[in-house]
């Protein structure tokens, strides 16, 4: 009896030690004080939290699961919920630093992600905090270029090309990326950075259809730091493709109303053709009757 | 006397000619002018829809907002035999990332007023023979190329659009069952009673894209939630799931969107990478929701 007491009193023991694991593990993730005060480099958008949100749900989901909904795996030490009000009282920079290297069963992200990747994902994760407000570095005496963008396209190497200028200068170094609009969704072509031309290009798959013409909806983003620029154009760089009704000269309908007519014309011939043989033996019979009667 | 009389009616009928030609060219111009003005705007096609506070307004059917509910049976009827034009929907279903979470079932039971037991979308479960494992796999109607169960039907109740979905117009439909029988995925159920909180939607004008309020005494079955395409959103369950099963898209833009995380890849590419397949295709029917079999390393 006395043993089993003791027994107990370990296990107790042993779970009280954990729970303190536990919460220190979650409470003791030291981020270096310059990488607590990292600011993020972009202006979080929509854009940001929709391309955040694709690379949070490929990577992150299955841990953390869906932000707001408390659905994390159950681990330890616990992944937690992103929403929740201790991930969302951290920096941004803290967020940042935590993703990029990771610890424990925390995955690094440092190899998978960019660093424009990995503040997409904080984007994402600040968009569930209604209060949340962007810190933004001191932009005094910073002016903010603001781009332009023309677009054309290079049939002979099948290229998108986008020249970017602020005040008719070409801007070198730009982060552009490509999308097709689909109906849905963007579909990124691709992403390149603008040379000392200001100009970058981007692969187009020459199979990509597009309509009648080969226009397809095209958006371009421009990004550096705090300057950002986004045009959509209707442009030809696809490949031209005729778009045919589903049903389009198909009969698969089992009432007359859809019936092709060749189908009707004969219908309507042979019935009558048989309703006419028949009346004509019969008239025949009927005539012959008559003629024996007589004779 | 009768002279006088003669001239001065010619010239009041003259006088009224006048000015019955006169209103009517102002009149003509006016309409004309306001004509030129509006052309791009309004289509002349009026329909009848319910305001967010409950009034009962006619307005143009170019002026349709999305939320909007149209109350008008003749227009919804004749919108949703049409389609939309320039479009071919698929689905595409990674049987790898399903995980029986059956969100897309609810999703689906609670937009088209279905019971519990009846089904547009149905998660099975699947037993593979050769690995003695099984997998689950989410079945929906397949609108299929050469639909059986549209060459069945009697009374032009179920039809085929350009877009290439396969809806049903509860308003034709007899109850045969013929559609349901000639169905080889059994993608299509009845309703043998009267249909879930059918009060409640008495007074709702039916949308065939919706297939809602459904009827007793008549077939239904998954309709790619043409109500949503319409609006330029993805289906009901494509959008509900939490694993990313469902990819759906436009098979003329070669464009599929994932529901869960949003990306959108090339359709081709995304079938060709996964040997893709579609279901039954022995059978010649040529479906529109295609399948990229489970694997065992990704999930």
């Amino acid at each position: 009896m006395k043993n089993n007491k003791g027994y107990h009193i370990i296990i107790l023991f042993c779970l009280c030690f954990l729970a303190v694991a536990n919460v220190n593990a979650q409470s003791d993730w030291q981020v270096p004080v310059e990488a607590n005060e990292k600011l993020s480099p972009f202006l979080f958008d929509d854009d940001m939290v929709l391309e955040g949100r694709v690379a949070y749900e490929n990577s992150c989901t299955s841990c953390h699961g869906t932000p707001s909904q408390d659905d994390f795996t159950p681990m330890s030490p616990p992944p937690g919920d992103p929403a929740s009000e201790p991930f969302q009282a951290q920096s941004d920079g803290s967020m940042f630093y935590k993703i990029k290297t990771g610890r424990g069963t925390m995955p690094k992200f440092a190899d998978a992600f960019a660093d424009d990747e990995l503040w997409n994902i904080v984007a994402y994760i600040r968009s569930f905090n209604e209060n949340y407000k962007q810190e933004l570095p001191n932009m005094e005496g910073i002016v903010i270029p603001e781009y332009a963008m023309k677009l054309s396209f290079d049939e002979n190497v099948d290229k998108l090309v986008v020249k970017v200028f602020a005040e008719e200068l070409p801007q070198p170094e730009v982060s552009v990326s490509a999308y097709v609009m689909g109906t849905f969704g963007k579909h990124l072509l691709g992403k390149a950075q603008t040379n000392e031309l200001g100009i970058a290009y981007v692969d187009v798959d020459p199979t990509l259809p597009g309509d009648e013409e080969g226009r397809v909806n095209v958006m371009v983003k421009a990004t550096k730091g705090f300057a950002r620029a986004k045009v959509e154009e209707h442009m030809v760089m696809a490949k031209a493709t005729e778009r045919h009704s589903a049903i389009e000269g198909r009969h698969i309908w089992s009432t007359d109303r859809m019936a092709p007519i060749w189908l009707k014309i004969t219908f309507f011939v042979s019935v009558f053709g048989v309703w006419f043989a028949l009346l004509f033996i019969v008239f025949g019979l009927r005539n012959i009757k008559k003629a024996r009667k007589e004779a | 006397m009768n002279m006088a009389n003669k001239t001065d009616k010619s010239r009041r009928r003259f006088l009224q000619k006048l000015g019955i030609a006169g209103a009517s060219t102002v009149a003509g111009s006016a309409l004309l002018l306001q004509g030129c003005s509006d052309s791009n705007k309004a289509s002349g096609n009026k329909v009848k829809v319910l305001t967010a506070d409950n009034k009962l307004v006619e307005v143009d059917v170019a002026h349709l907002k999305p939320g909007d509910k149209i109350q008008d049976l003749s227009y919804l009827q004749k919108r949703g035999r049409e389609g939309i034009p320039g479009k071919k929907f698929v689905m595409v279903v990674d049987l790898a990332k399903c995980k029986n979470a059956r969100k897309c079932m609810k999703a689906c039971q609670s937009a088209h007023q279905l019971k519990p037991e009846m089904h547009h979308i149905n998660v099975l479960e699947m037993e593979d023979p050769v690995k003695k494992t099984s997998y689950w796999m989410p079945k929906t109607c397949q609108h299929c190329d050469n639909p059986p169960c549209v060459s069945v039907c009697p009374v032009d109740a179920t039809f085929k659009r350009q877009d290439g979905i396969v809806l049903i117009d509860n308003e034709r439909c007899i109850g045969c069952r013929f559609c349901v029988a000639a169905c080889p995925y059994s993608a299509r159920t009845f309703n043998w009673t009267e249909p879930k909180n059918s009060d409640q939607y008495a007074e709702v004008t039916y949308d065939m894209e919706l297939n809602v309020p459904q009827k007793k005494g008549t077939v239904t079955k998954c309709a790619f939630s043409a109500d949503r395409l319409r609006e330029g959103k993805l289906p009901y369950c494509v959008s509900a799931c939490p694993n990313g099963v469902y990819y759906f898209g436009d098979q003329n833009e070669d464009l599929v969107t994932n529901g869960t995380t949003k990306k959108t890849v090339r359709l081709s590419h995304l079938l060709e990478e996964n040997a893709a397949y579609t279901l039954m295709p022995e059978l010649g029917t040529q479906p529109s929701v295609y399948y990229l079999p489970p694997r065992e390393d990704k999930g």
